[in-house]
């Protein structure tokens, strides 16, 4: 039987992998890359827990099926987003300089 | 011969595991945008393998028809619809001393996390009331759809709710072109005419924004 412990460690390396991208990456893309790879660790993390509990129950695995519907709309809304931004700037890079109010280049 | 089994199983995680970590590495890293895509759609599915693995086959097939096929799909869609996103040579990478922050963040994040599941006396096996492998997707649908539909309906607004407010995202600024008038029933908007013939003749340069 595996142990608990390195299903948590799996999830884990995944959160801290993801949060390394949507740190230190300056494409909208890979940031919402990264942001989709932390929560496939912390669905890993939800589902191991939920079926090592000492009292089965479905709640883990029902709360999972909630968490995919909202991953898959807010990455609809992201890309809606990104978008925008590219509309808006001509770009997707994060470190030009833009300003946030009506300018001239809207 | 039981010692086999959990050894083979234990084998099974831990290559289930690298290649998972591996292609999450390759899909932050690669310089090309589309193959990045691509290797996100593969750790989803590989993913999916650990959720075999735990013995919960229904989220293992939302898994790969949720993440491998609709948002590493929408993501790829993203870099298409965007002009000049697949062009490597154009994009900015992270200057050294902002992926030496990152680094030392992110493993930060890891060691917490990591010492938190090494210390926890967590549980070694699996719950022992849990019902056998087939009669899973059963069970949870019974569960899902009785007393607990509300998940189901929750999912469900969430879902119409973002399709709804991406439509009117990006409608937002051709409805900022209505010009409002006060009319028999109220205040009424119209378009106005001549705008939108004047977009038609101009070649536009976005590909596919609309």
């Amino acid at each position: 039987m595996i142990p608990l412990s390195w299903y948590l460690i799996l999830s884990f390396i995944l959160i801290a992998l993801g949060a390394y991208g949507m740190m230190v990456k300056r494409n909208l893309i890979r940031i919402l890359i990264g942001a989709e790879i932390m929560g496939n660790g912390v669905n890993i993390a939800l589902v191991a827990v939920s079926i090592y509990s000492p009292s089965f129950s479905f709640v883990g695995q029902g709360l999972i099926i909630l968490v995919i519907s909202v991953a898959a709309a807010h990455t609809a809304l992201a890309m809606v987003l990104m978008l925008m931004y590219h509309r808006r700037y001509g770009t997707v890079d994060l470190g030009t300089p833009i300003s946030l109010g009506d300018n001239e280049n809207v | 011969m039981m010692q086999i089994e959990v050894l083979f199983e234990q084998i099974e995680f831990l290559a289930i595991a690298s290649i998972v970590i591996i292609l999450a590495f390759l899909a932050l890293e690669h310089r090309n945008i589309v193959y990045a895509a691509l290797f996100f759609g593969f750790m989803a599915s590989f993913v999916a393998g650990i959720f075999l693995l735990l013995e919960a086959p229904f989220i293992a097939g939302m898994q790969i028809a949720v993440y491998t096929g609709g948002i590493s799909a929408l993501i790829i869609f993203a870099v298409l619809l965007i002009p000049r996103a697949q062009d490597s040579s154009l994009e900015t990478f992270a200057t050294p001393r902002r992926r030496r922050i990152g680094l030392v963040i992110s493993g930060l994040v890891g060691l917490l996390s990591g010492g938190l599941a090494l210390v926890f006396p967590w549980y070694d096996t699996f719950a022992p009331d849990m019902p056998p492998l087939e009669l899973n997707m059963e069970l949870l649908s019974q569960w899902l759809w009785s007393e607990n539909v509300i998940y189901v309906q929750i999912a469900a607004l969430i879902l119409l709710t973002s399709i709804v407010g991406a439509i009117a995202i990006l409608k937002m600024d051709k409805a900022e072109r209505l010009i409002s008038i006060h009319g028999e029933f109220g205040i009424e908007s119209v378009e106005e005419p001549i705008e939108d013939e004047a977009t038609i003749e101009e070649p536009s340069e976005e590909v596919g924004d609309e």
